[in-house]
């Protein structure tokens, strides 16, 4: 890798060590959600529509994604305090590449969240968490959270990169978060009694992030859910880089 | 010998309607301490940010060192150094922090990078301040700071847009004494623009005038003088109010 790439992935990771607010309130967030919902709605999971399990590979995946959510606005955050005091158009004035000026943030934005969630499945696996596949379970959560966190982070980025305004950065956490109550979050679709629930849980892209994850984890949901998760992440992570990079032009400097 | 900078016919236009710039021409030649002067808004900073790839032309042609923006837009880069009028320091990181990163942006070795931000502490004289964060320096210092950082990779060709404002009187009398060193004895070309017409009477030796995005005047600062103030023996101050003020009657007269 060119060495200024690698200098400008380096500091936004030290940015984000020296100022780790958003992820370390990611992880406390779902941490939170781990252990309330578990604690609280554990007992429905002897229910047969979460399988053998358990509740806790049921409601797993959703601290996976509330991290990233909690910790996907750092790279948006990085862009705004560097365009704030003048330092991003140094950077622009350098032969390093611009379109690395964008990634290197997100980068490490997705490294943290991706080591975060390590952490969430050790602490998992000492609440008795199953994995399905072992460890290529463990291998397929990381990835599943790797995209999740691109995309997230992604259009977080290119949202505060076109509006130049820091608040925008957290715009992609919020206008998510309705997806999570408009899913299969919480239970099974097969113990939602509304039918309208129904229907939009299958538009809802947040459903399929959840289900591959379970696939993954409990087993609950079928290898062809998995599959389409991992195309849906797959597509969305790829659309959102683009986004950010294009945005990237729109710069004012 | 072919100009450092080459600019022919650039225009420019804002997204809100202001035409900044208008069939820009004009020629910088290797090792001149160039001043392009201008009331505010008249198309300077544009055509500055243009030069230095920070922002696009709309239509016109231009070489920095031989170097086409549109081809090889990066080596353009490497090739000048810049301080715009803004200081542009990251405020958490110290003097010598941001000299070494800026360095080794630029592709010098570690060892390279560190011995040049030594160098560049010492000239600009920010010694018992390289430690401190730049959020915590005086004005004064940051603008000193902003200065040297532009200077790390030995640029071949400076461009200052307002590079002493902030300074106090000593602090420019030595930032002057740095820039005309490199432009004398190290052959460094030095594209300018300032408020502080004294400085640029000073140091310069070419100049051209804008005003309303178009090129008024190009040649030496003496002709300039002579031109606007035959009689008089006046200053480059002088010579342009001057000079601004007969361009505004002269226009007003075919409104």
């Amino acid at each position: 890798m060119k060495t200024s790439n690698t200098l400008l992935i380096t500091r936004s990771i030290l940015k984000l060590v020296k100022q780790p607010t958003a992820p370390v309130l990611g992880f406390i967030m779902s941490l939170f959600f781990l252990i309330v919902y578990n604690a609280g709605i554990g007992g429905i999971g002897y229910l047969d529509a979460f399988g053998e399990k358990g509740y806790l590979a049921f409601i797993f995946p959703i601290t996976i994604i509330s991290l990233a959510m909690g910790s996907s606005s750092g790279a948006g955050q990085t862009l705004y305090a560097d365009m704030q005091s003048g330092y991003f158009r140094r950077m622009y004035l350098s032969p390093a590449s611009r379109r690395m000026l964008v990634l290197a943030p997100m980068l490490a934005d997705t490294l943290s969240s991706v080591f975060l969630t390590g952490m969430l499945l050790a602490i998992g696996v000492l609440f008795g968490l199953p994995f399905q596949f072992g460890l290529l379970s463990a291998s397929g959560v990381l990835l599943l959270s790797m995209l999740w966190a691109i995309t997230l982070c992604g259009f977080s980025a290119g949202v505060m990169l076109r509006t130049g305004k820091h608040q925008s950065a957290a715009i992609i956490t919020n206008a998510v978060f309705p997806l999570l109550f408009l899913s299969t979050t919480f239970l099974p679709r097969e113990l939602i009694i509304s039918q309208w629930l129904i229907s939009v849980s299958w538009a809802n892209p947040v459903t399929y992030v959840l289900e591959a994850n379970r696939y993954l984890l409990g087993g609950t949901a079928s290898r062809e859910l998995f599959l389409l998760g991992l195309l849906i992440l797959t597509v969305t992570a790829l659309t959102s880089s683009v986004f950010a990079f294009n945005s990237a032009g729109r710069i004012k400097v | 010998m072919a100009p450092e900078i080459f600019f022919k016919n650039i225009s420019k236009k804002y997204p809100s309607g202001t035409e900044a710039l208008k069939g820009v021409n004009l020629e910088v030649n290797k090792g001149e301490l160039f001043s392009l002067l201008g009331p505010n808004g008249a198309g300077k900073s544009t055509l500055v940010k243009i030069a230095t790839t920070l922002i696009k032309k709309d239509s016109g042609e231009f070489l920095i060192g031989e170097r086409n923006p549109d081809h090889d837009p990066k080596s353009i880069r490497q090739y000048i150094g810049v301080a715009l009028q803004d200081n542009e320091l990251d405020p958490s990181e110290n003097a010598e922090s941001l000299l070494r990163f800026q360095g080794r942006l630029f592709g010098l070795s570690k060892a390279q990078a560190m011995q040049r931000a030594d160098e560049l502490i010492h000239t600009f004289e920010i010694d018992a301040e390289r430690t401190k964060k730049s959020h915590t320096l005086s004005g004064g210092n940051k603008r000193r700071l902003h200065c040297a950082l532009a200077l790390v990779h030995k640029p071949r060709l400076l461009f200052l847009d307002e590079p002493t404002t902030g300074m106090d009187p000593e602090a420019r009398d030595r930032f002057w004494q740095t820039i005309s060193r490199l432009n004398k004895k190290e052959g460094v070309t030095v594209f300018l623009t300032t408020q502080y017409l004294e400085e640029a009477d000073k140091h310069a030796t070419q100049m051209a005038m804008i005003m309303e995005g178009a090129i008024r005047y190009v040649g030496s600062v003496k002709n300039f003088k002579q031109r606007v103030n035959a009689e008089k023996h006046g200053t480059l101050e002088e010579s342009y109010l001057a000079y601004v003020k007969q361009t505004q009657e002269h226009e007003a007269m075919f409104v």
